[in-house]
């Protein structure tokens, strides 16, 4: 089994972060994986993604045109990926900052405040990025809340470990998203 | 960055990877002057060689850099630099000079989209570069290419023997898929023996009488003599070093051959061929030179077809031309410049040629 | 009973051959750093690093551990020699073509990072070796191969000043320009490369030391004439003196 996943937003989303937290879960799931950042010329403000790919056997190919899940934090990202969900796959969208619009009938859509979220329940929009992966830990059901927790511990270094419950917070607020009142 | 030795699989960058190995392997010296994609080798750099006590200089170009890697390899310690493409073509003369001065340098050079400035994405478009040499003279440099993550980290230990053991400059060939990459890599102990050379490398007259290492050669006939003796050492690199991995090659009618972060998806489009019922093969070069020319000529013998996936305009195929001799034709599928072509994309092609 | 007061140097080497042009003081030059290297006790923990040129030669005469640097990359290459062994004694020996052209930013890169290394740069405001160029310290009014009517400045620009640039630069500890003209001038001129040498034992920082030097065959001059030139022409430009000394206050 081959799974392939994007995060995209703007610069500064954390969106890579997001995608390393991730990768790192597959590795601890002794899972192969391979991770790539877009990278350009652009420094913060940007757009920016990255694809985790993951595979029980060698990863096939490291960028691809499409993906399973793509997690999308900004509209310009939304406009930009919503065409390369495979089909009968699923797109997360940050509706805070990208309009709920259906566009496709073959992908799952799923919309969550996920910027409005961050700032209401843990005061911090830029928990965003890992309540998202919450969300996908959730929609996906490849990687468990408590892998990317461990995760968080590997990608976090020591001197900021005191960000960490609050990220673990984040993770669990994105997993059950649908029992949520904004 | 705080890795060195973890003996467990971390997530880390190729050019991370490189540097840590670089480190492990014993790197004494590490000269640099940025460039995208390679950029993450410097500043790991800089950091790790500071808390070891160990030397990095941030030099003013990347003719200085690797001159200054030269002067560190003449005293017998292990050196490096790293840079990319339009950047590594400013190193030529130096790299040249290293080999007639039969210095270890290694070099690992990320390459990046091309001609001129070209641009930061990944290519392969430095194969002949670095293969060929692009300095005046003949000579050649040893150059191993990774193809994953674990791979950077390996063939760096590997870079740094193989040029103590031959007295040659190495490069390392990657691109930058693999330095922006992340992947699980596990660093174990530099697994190579520590080689031997109190009986050459400057350290002051004190043991031993005055050396010089230079490349001047006045003499033609003593020139001739040298260039001989250099180019058995090449035949003998060949002997005893080429390295490849193949598969499903035995009763392939076509063998696709490719190298570095392409032959990825190549093996890849390889399996889909399989699964399709044609009868296809993988051949991928890790050292480039030496390259492994006697391989693919016996593989003439029982193939049908080669060919050579590139992300350039097609310059390893020449090579592989060259190997088989015009026994059995060479094709190649390109893609200037960018991420490999999709394992689909690839495949595709593989059934539009045979 | 009789004193020496002459004797070639330990550190020159017993078969030594005098391969310089008649007149040219590259050869006092090298014996110079030879007595040095000699009074320091440092020869046999020398390595020096030579540039391309007329001055890359001095590996045949000086005995000593040496490596043969690209033109203009010697103080590179110095640089990874004296990083890679702190501990040994390190010198650049190279002509103005090599130095203050091609090579201008690995001498001022160094000095600016405060490279614990000396470099010597024979001035002779020419290209020696391949048969005399305009080069960059080349004189106004000056007549060379490429500058058959003289370097005017519309067309060729100015010659540079090396001495006192490099003793702008704050890692510089010790700046001086020399000349060998007369025998005053020489006992000078020893003076400065050890102290430029001493500088470096003691890890201050960089250390230049520019001899003005004579080049008769391709100023087609005879000895004594292309002295004589120094003397009255390029002293009174590229003035002899001492441009930083950071031993000594207020230089």
């Amino acid at each position: 089994m081959e799974k392939d996943f994007i995060i995209a937003g703007f610069g500064g989303q954390g969106v890579l972060l997001a995608g390393e937290v991730l990768a790192n879960a597959f590795m601890l799931d002794d899972k192969n994986v391979t991770w790539y950042p877009s990278y350009g010329a652009e420094m913060r403000g940007g757009t920016v993604n990255c694809s985790v790919v993951m595979s029980d056997t060698e990863v096939s190919a490291v960028q691809k045109a499409k993906a399973e899940f793509i997690t999308v934090l900004n509209q310009a990202s939304f406009d930009k990926f919503v065409s390369c969900v495979k089909k009968g796959g699923s797109i997360i969208v940050n509706s805070s900052l990208a309009a709920i619009k259906k566009t496709r009938e073959d992908i799952n859509y799923i919309f969550v405040p996920i910027t409005k979220l961050a700032q209401e329940k843990l005061g911090n929009i830029k928990m965003a990025n890992i309540l998202a992966l919450g969300v996908l830990s959730r929609v996906s059901k490849l990687v468990s809340l408590e892998t990317l927790e461990k995760a968080l511990y590997t990608v976090i270094p020591p001197h900021r470990a005191n960000l960490i419950p609050k990220n673990i917070e984040a993770l669990k607020l994105g997993y059950e998203y649908d029992l949520l009142k904004v | 960055m705080v890795e060195c030795l973890t003996n467990k699989k971390v997530l880390m960058k190729g050019n991370y990877a490189i540097a840590n190995a670089a480190v492990l392997a014993g790197c004494q010296c590490y000269f640099g002057y940025p460039i995208t994609p390679q950029s993450e080798i410097g500043e790991f750099m800089s950091g790790k060689m500071q808390e070891l006590g160990r030397a990095y200089v941030s030099a003013e170009s990347e003719l200085a850099a690797i001159n200054m890697t030269i002067g560190a390899c003449s005293t017998g310690v292990k050196a490096m630099s790293s840079s990319s493409s339009c950047a590594v073509a400013l190193m030529q003369e130096a790299l040249s000079y290293a080999t007639t001065d039969e210095l270890p340098v290694v070099l690992v050079s990320v390459m990046r989209g091309g001609p001129g400035l070209g641009n930061i994405y990944p290519s392969q478009g430095d194969y002949t570069q670095a293969v060929k040499g692009g300095g005046n003279g003949d000579y050649r440099t040893i150059v191993l290419a990774p193809s994953t993550v674990q791979e950077c980290a390996d063939l760096t230990y590997k870079a740094f023997y193989l040029a103590q053991k031959y007295r040659n400059p190495t490069i390392l060939l990657a691109d930058g898929l693999l330095g922006q990459m992340m992947e699980p890599v596990e660093f174990k102990e530099y697994p190579y023996p520590e080689v031997d050379n109190s009986s050459w490398r400057l350290s002051g007259t004190k043991d031993h009488k005055a050396r010089i290492i230079r490349s001047y050669g006045p003499l033609a006939d003593d020139r001739c003599v040298f260039l001989e003796k250099l180019f058995d050492k090449y035949k003998k690199l060949e002997e005893n070093e080429t390295e490849w991995e193949e598969i499903g090659t035995e009763d392939a009618d076509v063998v696709l051959v490719s190298f570095g972060s392409t032959s990825r998806n190549v093996k890849t489009a390889v399996k889909m061929c399989r699964e399709k019922g044609i009868k296809a093969g993988f051949f991928r070069p890790i050292t480039l030179f030496p390259f492994p020319n006697k391989r693919l000529k016996e593989l003439s013998k029982t193939v049908k077809k080669f060919i050579t996936v590139e992300v350039n305009m097609g310059q390893m195929v020449d090579d592989v031309r060259l190997a088989v001799n015009g026994v059995v034709p060479v094709e190649l599928i390109h893609k200037g410049v960018g991420a490999p072509p999709d394992p689909e994309v690839i495949f595709k092609q593989i059934e539009e040629l045979i | 009973m009789a004193t020496q007061v002459f004797k070639i140097p330990n550190t020159i080497k017993k078969d030594a051959k005098f391969t310089f042009c008649p007149g040219c003081d590259h050869g006092v030059a090298v014996r110079l750093v030879a007595e040095c290297l000699e009074e320091l006790g440092v020869i046999d923990n020398t390595i020096a690093v030579c540039g391309i040129g007329c001055s890359v030669t001095i590996y045949d005469f000086i005995d000593m551990d040496a490596l043969e640097a690209p033109h203009g990359r010697s103080v590179a290459e110095a640089t990874g020699v004296k990083r890679a062994k702190p501990d040994k004694f390190v010198f650049t020996y190279s002509g103005d073509g090599d130095y203050a052209s091609i090579g201008l930013a690995e001498g001022m890169h160094a000095a600016l990072r405060g490279e614990k290394i000396t470099s010597i740069c024979i001035n002779n405001t020419t290209y020696g070796m391949t048969g005399g160029q305009l080069g960059p310290t080349t004189m106004l009014g000056q007549v060379t191969t490429t500058s058959p009517t003289g370097r005017n400045i519309e067309y060729y620009g100015y010659p540079i000043k090396l001495a006192e640039h490099i003793a702008l630069c704050d890692g510089t500890a010790f700046s001086a320009r020399v000349s060998l003209d007369t025998v005053a001038n020489i006992k000078k001129a020893k003076q400065a490369i050890k102290k430029a040498f001493e500088v470096q034992l003691k890890g201050l920082g960089y250390s230049f030391v520019e001899i003005l030097s004579t080049c008769p065959t391709n100023w087609r001059m005879t000895p004594d004439k292309a002295h004589e030139r120094v003397q009255n022409e390029m002293m009174q430009v590229f003035k002899p003196g001492i441009y930083k000394d950071v031993t000594v206050e207020n230089v």
